[in-house]
């Protein structure tokens, strides 16, 4: 099965710590200084609905609409998660309309021609050595990895 | 490699640790510290709070040199701090001589000062002008909390301290929502839920705090004192108050019994707008939880009728003995980092340092010996006092230090208005902002992060905050500045360090004699009273249940429910209620500046609408409107939300286009004179040119930059 990070509404208070978190783990240099509303693209998203607060990112789908949407084999399965190919994406959007959970974002980046696009999209932080930076700076620890669902105390006790 | 500085946050109340990572003179990051409080978490502001001191003028500029006008039609002129001190000066002793030291209002500062810098003003204040006119922004927030407890309970102080919330069974929140203005207090009401305690939650929107609860209890706007006596009445008819703790520890009870008699759950479900069984059930919870925690804000303390509901809470505390141990009390959770230092420090207009009063003789003598100088016994103005004294001439000149009164206090144009009458404004600041450009001189200031010194939590923790990079410009620390002013008008102050400051104070106030620097260091932390330096400090207070009262009981207390002071109408048909956000703080001269929070939002800010309001005046989410009341108009972004209730808006008082402020009613509680922020009348008008509104906007915030220097 396929890791991923879920959040805990019970605990999360819609404070967006993660988006910011988020985004600068992904920047080259984790520079506060270059975040602008414009550019801002966090990977997961908290969502305020009426009686409902958290953040929503990609679950990693065992058998993942966008990986399958992909006519050019930029999502792919890889080390327990849906992880994007580098370059490979066009820009054609299927992977958008085929996620379930909005999880998917397509950005322009640069103003080089031709255009050169980004999958945005959780990569559950596989190259920060401390692991998802969301999970790290949650004020209330909403947030969590969850490695083998059969195994993962905080779903089971949800479930009874 | 980067040097790694120990420090306390800047922000909330909460008192945060956090480490400030500096590499060439600049701060790279911020990591959370481990603080008793915090336990190595952090919020975002903590986290992503601190690029404001790289100056990058987002919103307003940093001020660096001492800036002087003699008219104030002129431009502000950069000038040395010689010519800037001694234009304050004479013109304040002109103004002493012409109309008496009473004719000067001050202020103390409750942000990024520190307690030596406060003492120092107060110091000023009383001995150098020979005034009690100092008084700060507690006024305008939970200075119905100081009054109401200092009443009933002998503090105005939470009892007891926040890493204690996450052991308490049930924590009831009232007009406070935690999740929102201090999420590491939230993080520790979430950690006692998860222990099994039960979260009741008085609001009238659906809060994120509401969301986190077993009970909310949404009641109409401005009935807060109803439904505390409806909580008092089924203590009572239900037996459930602890009748030995009662006959024991506490005065009034009979006089309480005849004040809450009418009002029954049923008594107030018109009122209150809440079913009869809700509330028994939710007084039930509370009466019969092991320890039980209250905690409020300014849903609380921000209405006429704001003292005598802070009395009504502490009687529920005291009526189920929920006082004077671990784990339970009374919690007014204070907002800015060091408004309980700054009260602490004698920034009121009664009090000396220490909480020990001004009208005392003893006391007043202690004070006059070790300042040398004959000290006023006659307390002085409050803040929100000063627009009508000014009108009445009775205020000629207002030293302001590290507040916004234009945009933190209640009717803006008034506000304004009573600055435009006076002979002389100070204005002592590390940024420009709406209140400086009223000023005849500006005095910039290091910041938080340029200075150290002590801060006093919102659990009445000191914790020692550092420097960690040197100052840009020509600025000086409050203390420093405040000491070059007394020196010129004929009180010499002069001190080396705050440490210096510290030790003068420390013996002056019986409750916080045995905190020095070294202690501080040492422990990490230390709460007062901490009356010797063998004593560990008080997590909480009134142990053996022995309150600080004249009779060393706590206080009952319950008054008839009076409604608020400006009801909508058919001209302005809905209540404004202000509130606040989390990624921003105050008046946002510090998180306007830091480019995450300002991603996050931005000018003109919200205002939060039910979907049936919305749709009746044909309002669409995320467009522009005009909201009026008697006093202003201002333009703000609607947004359509079922969490708030029916025919109220709310917009949080951060913003300086869409600012709230020049709505709001200068009503005030008679006692502590806080203003009605939560409660005025307004009407909202759909712009049918969204262009126009947008290129409006626009216009307004490039302009308003203009103003303040960028």
């Amino acid at each position: 099965m396929n890791n991923f990070v879920v959040a805990d509404s019970e605990k999360c208070i819609g404070c967006r710590t993660c988006e910011i978190a988020c985004v600068l783990a992904h920047s080259k240099d984790g520079s506060l200084s270059k975040l602008s509303a414009k550019t801002f693209c966090p990977r997961l998203k908290v969502v305020k609905a009426a009686t409902l607060t958290t953040p929503v990112q990609c679950r990693h789908c065992e058998n993942a609409p966008c990986v399958a949407a992909c006519p050019k084999q930029a999502l792919v399965q890889n080390d327990h998660s849906v992880q994007v190919v580098k370059g490979a994406c066009v820009g054609c959007k299927a992977c958008l309309a085929a996620c379930p959970y909005g999880a998917i974002e397509i950005v322009i980046a640069g103003n080089s021609t031709p255009r050169r696009v980004e999958v945005i999209k959780c990569d559950l932080c596989r190259d920060r050595e401390d692991g998802p930076a969301c999970i790290k700076t949650c004020p209330t620890n909403a947030l969590h990895k969850v490695y083998n669902l059969s195994f993962d105390r905080r779903i089971n006790q949800r479930k009874r | 490699m980067a040097k790694k500085v120990l420090t306390i946050c800047p922000y909330c109340g909460s008192g945060c640790q956090i480490y400030l990572f500096v590499e060439n003179g600049e701060i790279i990051k911020a990591e959370p510290g481990p603080g008793r409080t915090n336990e190595n978490e952090l919020c975002l502001k903590g986290y992503y709070g601190w690029d404001f001191l790289k100056n990058p003028k987002r919103l307003t500029a940093r001020l660096e040199r001492p800036l002087l006008r003699y008219n104030r039609t002129d431009e502000f002129k950069e000038v040395s701090w010689e010519e800037a001190i001694g234009f304050a000066a004479k013109k304040l002793a002109d103004i002493k001589a012409k109309y008496g030291p009473n004719a000067i209002m001050c202020t103390g500062s409750a942000r990024g000062s520190g307690n030596e810098a406060n003492y120092i003003m107060q110091k000023f204040v009383r001995a150098a002008i020979g005034t009690n006119n100092i008084d700060h922004c507690a006024r305008v927030c939970h200075g119905s909390s100081v009054a109401g407890l200092a009443a009933t309970l002998g503090s105005g102080a939470m009892s007891n301290s926040i890493p204690e919330i996450e052991n308490t069974k049930c924590v009831l929140i009232f007009g406070y929502n935690p999740a929102e203005s201090h999420p590491i207090v939230a993080r520790r009401i979430i950690k006692a839920r998860e222990k099994g305690a039960k979260v009741i939650v008085v609001d009238p929107r659906f809060t994120e705090q509401a969301k986190i609860s077993d009970l909310w209890l949404a009641l109409k706007n401005g009935t807060n004192m109803a439904l505390v006596n409806a909580l008092g009445n089924v203590l009572i008819t239900e037996k459930l108050y602890n009748k030995k703790y009662v006959t024991n520890y506490t005065d009034g009870f009979e006089e309480y019994c005849k004040a809450i008699e009418k009002y029954t759950p049923e008594y107030v479900e018109n009122i209150t707008g809440i079913e009869a069984k809700t509330i028994r059930q939710a007084a039930r919870i509370y009466a019969e939880a092991e320890s039980a925690t209250i905690l409020w804000g300014m849903g609380v303390t921000q209405f006429t009728q704001a003292v005598d509901v802070v009395k009504g809470l502490s009687s529920l505390a005291l009526l189920t003995g929920n006082l004077g141990r671990e784990n339970v009390g009374v919690g007014p959770v204070r907002g800015q980092n060091n408004v309980q230092g700054a009260c602490d420090h004698g920034a009121l207009p009664a009090l000396f340092p220490g909480y020990q009063s001004v009208e005392d003789e003893t006391i007043r003598r202690k004070f006059e010996l070790a300042w040398g100088v004959k000290l006023p016994a006659k307390p002085g103005y409050h803040l929100t006092e000063i627009p009508r004294l000014a009108k009445e001439g009775k205020v000629k000149a207002y030293y302001i230090f590290g507040e916004d009164l234009v945009q933190s206090d209640p009717d803006a144009a008034g506000v304004r208005e009573a600055l435009a009458s006076m002979e002389l404004v100070i204005v002592q600041d590390i940024f420009m902002n709406k209140t400086a450009l009223h000023a005849d001189v500006i005095f910039p200031a290091t910041s938080w992060g340029e200075h150290e010194g002590v801060y006093s939590s919102a659990d009445r923790r000191f914790q020692k905050f550092n420097k960690a990079i040197e100052p840009k410009g020509d600025v000086k620390p409050d203390w420093e500045i405040i000491s070059l002013l007394s020196t010129a008008l004929g009180y010499p102050m002069k001190y080396n360090n705050t440490e210096e400051i510290w030790e003068e104070l420390r013996k002056l106030c019986p409750l916080y004699a045995g905190v020095t620097y070294k202690r501080l260091e040492e422990f990490g932390s230390i709460l007062w009273p901490c009356p010797d330096e063998n004593h560990p400090g008080t997590k909480y207070l009134y142990e053996g249940n022995k309150f600080a009262t004249s009779s060393g009981k706590g206080l009952l207390f319950a008054a008839e429910y009076r409604p608020p002071q400006e009801r909508p109408d058919e001209e302005y048909p809905l209540i404004l209620c202000t509130v606040r956000e989390i990624g921003h703080y105050s008046v946002r001269t510090m998180t306007g500046n830091c480019s995450a929070l300002q991603t996050l939002s931005d000018e003109p800010g919200y205002i939060q609408i039910n979907p049936k309001d919305a749709e009746k005046l044909d309002l669409a989410d995320q467009e522009l409107a005009w909201i009026t009341s008697r006093r202003g108009k201002v333009i703000a972004r609607i947004l359509i939300t079922e969490r708030v209730n029916i025919g109220t808006v709310y917009m949080t008082y951060h913003w300086w286009i869409g600012a709230c402020n020049e709505l709001t009613i200068d009503a005030l509680d008679p006692i502590s004179k806080t203003p009605e922020f939560k409660y005025c009348a307004v009407k909202l008008e759909l712009i049918a040119d969204q262009v126009f509104a947008e290129d409006y906007v626009q216009q307004e915030y490039s302009n308003l930059k203009k103003k303040m220097f960028c």
